[in-house]
């Protein structure tokens, strides 16, 4: 440990409670991973007692390995490529002193199987991998880049900046687009803002960028792309909630996108349009659960990113007890096009990441009834083996037969087969990969990324794990109906979101692949 | 005070009640694990969960307040969630009884007939290595529940444990993993007491049988170490009528169920073999003798009224023990000014 580069560093740590994740980042970075001495001295520093930075440093993945520790995914996608075996080889042969981290999805599904060192992106056995690949959708514009404020500016940007909409238009387009939250939950966005118009003043913004579900890379790509498209949204809800601070809470593995938008925040700010404002990148440390908003909430204000029993919800009480207003990357990058064509001529559209066994993996802007066969076939080039399965949205969205790939991928036609689109993140297995594993491997995940704090999502998730493990060579962990009442109990009782959908895919699974789980007995 | 409905009655309450009290006062008992009166509400076992009408899922009676109106049931679905939780907690339960400490948890599932039905296979917990000689933890009697960290927090403000990770291999640990010895621990034993399955357990009760504490005498006392006189329950064994362990509980009104560790922990002397048990007076044979009370102070009295005499009042001084209450040391000073006529009284607990 450099301690005269601890010190010097410690001299400039901020020490109000709400620095520490990125102080935690800080040393991580310039000392060295976070020990428990290092974790001492900065409680110290910030008059927290050494417990409760313990607790905080040991919640992430990240905060206690190296910043140069190969990190490999073995997310679903990359497992269906042999993440695997790759990591197996890669641990067997990488120098006694390096750090091979296993990690569940990167959010660069589109080049799997795919690993990183560092902010450098290294996709397994390609020299030179497709970046970007989208489309000109009509209200995200991905097909081009913006690389300036100019670029942005030149593409009719900023206009609405410039000439705020009333508060009550807003409203209305809002409401007449039918957006609803792209971040998962499908929350009707024009009533989230209302509400949070009805709270008082002073009331925060925040930008969940912790884009985290697996196969979905949709959030990324805006970042990379159009990182001005998302200010202009992110400045449009401050403007309309009146907030003076906001925050863009971004995944530690997004280093692209980190650094295109603190350019980009940058380039605001010398342009005047930040005057009187304050908009600050917040840096995650490997922790799926904190893009939960009230997780978010928690790991913001320097605490273990546990979700928050809701309600109350953030538009009531949320980041330090005040209103505030969350939406996902997506959700406001589409708001400046509703804003201009208005709420009714809004081609109402999504972003759909489309990863897996497909010959042109990437991100694609299309209707929200699109099928999975035309996005396959469409956009994505087509299939590049044949279809086993397919994924809507992501880990908690469903595991469909190729039977679904003409469906409609909207919530209402999803419902039918107790799936639904989730994050639009459709994945594309191939048919030698068996969907037992790929539902192992979810529960795995969840399992894995649970905080913690509830019995039922703690313990249930685990179990399911155990019970594919199991399933595979043909045994049965647990009886098909206590399964069943585990399941209830998980959607029924957990605090949040993972637990509650984490049943989802397996009940699912028992509906649309019941041979599989014969061993189980009847239901 | 508010109306509100309780598995069909109508009910009231004062607003802002937490549920779990208001339903316990009008003869509904919802089982809790994580909760506990002394730390703000958690919500994380789920094991108190209620329907409440309009909430899509059912709410946690822990962290539920009052509000007029409120329409609850513990009927319905709620009764088989108990049993699927208590069965998912002891599918990782691997060591139900490290210390002889009551364990709620198998109350719970004895009560509602529930068993494991099946051992997790990452059900072991890292153990860790301590050197203390009064507190044991064992993660593998731990359901997580995180009181005793939340009574570091908030209560003790030791904050000497944390719950460390995330997913599988989380557990509860002195902070770092350390021994508590090299933490801010001051041995209170506060996470002990709130600790609802035993992980957390007097060590000298390492293997003690299930359920030991349930088996033995309760006394009440007040502690003798310091003023401020916390109320005790002390714990004896019928067979030998030794002391074995300490308890306070939280409706106490000197220390609402909170110890310090010489309160909690330093009761050994009670049966030491060197324990005075009757006042001595030292006799001409240089030995000490024991005698009456009357006979002791009546010495005790003559030996200083002839310091007195022979050498003046300033040539006595009056030392009082920190174990003293505020009551017992005004009267030692009353007894130094007036009877002793000395102006040097001092005691150990000023700095
Ligand atoms: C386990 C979990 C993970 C989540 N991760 C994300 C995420 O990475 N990005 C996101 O925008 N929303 C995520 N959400 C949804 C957020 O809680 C929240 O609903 C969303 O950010 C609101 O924005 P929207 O209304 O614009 O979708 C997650 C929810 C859960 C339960
Ligand atoms: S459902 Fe899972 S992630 Fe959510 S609060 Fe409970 S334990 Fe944490
Ligand atoms: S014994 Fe007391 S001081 Fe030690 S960790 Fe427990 S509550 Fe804190
Ligand atoms: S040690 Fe006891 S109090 Fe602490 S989390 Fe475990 S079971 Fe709960
Ligand atoms: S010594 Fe400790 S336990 Fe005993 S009365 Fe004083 S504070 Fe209470
Ligand atoms: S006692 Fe209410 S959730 Fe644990």
């Amino acid at each position: 440990m450099d301690v005269l580069r601890l010190t010097s560093l410690l001299a400039e740590l901020p020490t109000p409670r709400t620095s520490l994740l990125d102080n935690l980042g800080r040393i991580r970075r310039e000392v060295g991973p976070i020990t428990a001495e290092l974790s001492d001295a900065l409680a110290d520093h910030m008059n927290i007692r050494h417990g409760e930075v313990h607790e905080v440093k040991s919640f992430y993945s990240f905060l206690e390995v190296p910043v140069d520790a190969l990190r490999v995914c073995t997310g679903p996608v990359c497992d269906c490529f042999g993440a695997r075996a790759l990591l197996a080889r890669t641990q067997e042969h990488a120098p006694p002193d390096a750090t091979v981290l296993e990690v569940p999805c990167l959010g660069h599904c589109e080049l799997a199987p795919v690993a990183t060192r560092g902010d450098t992106i290294l996709p397994f056995g390609r020299d030179e991998p497709v970046l970007h690949r989208a489309n000109e959708g009509p209200s995200l514009g991905l097909g081009q880049a913006d690389g300036t404020l100019a670029d942005y500016e030149r593409r009719g940007g900023l206009e609405l900046l410039r000439s705020l909409p009333s508060p009550e238009r807003i409203l209305a387009e809002l409401k007449a687009s039918g957006l609803a939250g792209y971040g998962g939950a499908g929350f009707p966005t024009g009533l989230k803002w209302e509400a949070i118009a009805a709270e008082p003043e002073p009331r925060y913004v925040i930008v969940n960028a912790d884009e985290g579900e697996p196969g979905t890379i949709k959030d990324r790509y805006v970042m990379e792309l159009r990182p001005h498209l998302l200010l202009e949204g992110t400045l449009l809800a401050m403007r309309f909630a009146r907030a003076t601070e906001g925050f863009v809470y971004l995944r530690e593995e997004y280093a692209t996108a980190r650094d295109r938008l603190a350019r980009a925040i940058g380039e605001f700010r010398a342009a005047g349009l930040l005057d009187g404002l304050s908009l600050e990148l917040v840096v995650g440390a490997g922790a799926y659960i904190c893009g939960e908003e009230t997780a978010m909430l928690e790991s913001m204000e320097g605490r273990r990113g546990m979700p928050r029993l809701k309600p109350p919800y953030p538009s009531r009480f949320g980041y330090l007890g005040r209103p505030t207003l969350i939406n996902n990357v997506e959700t406001l990058a589409h708001i400046p096009a509703i804003l201009r064509a208005g709420g009714e001529r809004w081609p109402r559209g999504r972003l759909w990441s489309v990863t897996g066994a497909v010959r042109e993996p990437g991100c694609f802007e299309a209707p929200l009834d699109v099928t999975p066969r035309r996005l396959i076939e469409e956009y994505a080039g087509g299939a590049s083996d044949e279809i086993g399965a397919i994924v809507p949205g992501g880990a908690a969205s469903g595991i469909l037969p190729p039977a679904a790939l003409d469906v409609p991928l909207t919530r209402e036609a999803l419902r039918e087969w107790g799936a639904g689109p989730g994050s639009a993140g459709l994945q594309v297995f191939p048919r030698r990969y068996p969907p037992l594993r790929l539902l192992g491997e979810t529960m795995r995940f969840f399992a894995e990324e649970s905080c913690q704090k509830c019995t039922p999502c703690r313990i249930g998730n685990r179990a399911l794990h155990h019970i594919c493990a199991e399933l595979e060579h043909g045994e049965a962990a647990m009886p098909r109906p206590q399964v069943e009442e585990w399941l209830d109990a998980m959607a029924a009782t957990s605090i949040c979101g993972l637990g509650q959908g984490a049943p989802i895919p397996v009940r699912n699974a028992f509906r649309l692949w019941p041979e599989l789980f014969a061993p189980l007995g009847s239901a | 005070m508010v109306k509100f409905s309780l598995d069909g009655k109508t009910v009231s309450a004062p607003e802002g009640e937490l549920l779990v009290y208001a339903a316990a006062r009008h003869g509904v008992f919802i089982p809790t694990l994580c909760h506990d009166e002394k730390l703000d509400p958690y919500g994380g076992c789920r094991m108190c969960v209620v329907d409440v009408e309009g909430s899509p899922r059912p709410l946690p009676a822990c962290a539920t307040r009052v509000t007029a109106g409120l329409a609850v049931s513990t009927n319905s679905s709620v009764p088989q969630y108990r049993k699927t939780l208590t069965e998912m907690l002891l599918s990782e339960h691997l060591n139900a009884n490290p210390g002889g400490r009551p364990n709620e948890l198998l109350d719970m599932a004895e009560e509602l007939g529930a068993a494991a039905p099946l051992i997790l296979p990452d059900a072991k917990r890292e153990p860790y290595e301590d050197r203390n000689r009064l507190m044991g933890y064992d993660p593998d009697a731990c359901i997580l529940c995180n009181r005793c960290v939340r009574y570091t927090q908030e209560v003790m403000q030791c904050s000497a444990l944390s719950l460390e990770g995330r997913g599988p291999t989380a557990r509860i640990v002195p902070t770092h993993g350390h021994s508590w010895l090299d933490t801010e621990c001051e041995l209170c034993g506060g996470c002990l007491s709130t600790c609802p399955t035993g992980a957390i357990y007097e060590k000298f009760h390492e293997g003690a049988p299930p359920q030991h504490e349930r088996s033995l005498d309760q006394v009440k006392s007040t502690c003798t170490f310091c003023g401020v006189g916390c109320q005790i329950d002390l714990h004896v064994d019928p067979a030998t009528k030794r002391i074995v362990k300490v308890t306070s509980d939280p409706g106490y009104v000197s220390n609402e169920g909170n110890l310090c560790v010489k309160g909690r922990f330093a009761f050994n002397f009670v049966h030491h073999p060197d324990r005075l048990t009757q006042p001595l007076v030292r006799g001409e044979d240089g030995e000490l003798h024991p005698t009456s009370w009357d006979d002791a102070l009546r010495v005790a009295a003559e030996g200083l009224r002839g310091v007195k005499e022979r050498h003046g009042p300033q040539a006595i001084g009056v030392l009082a023990s920190a174990r003293l209450t505020m009551e017992e040391n005004f009267l030692l000073q009353k007894l130094a000014r007036t009877a002793l006529e000395t102006h040097s009284i001092h005691s150990c607990e000023a700095t």
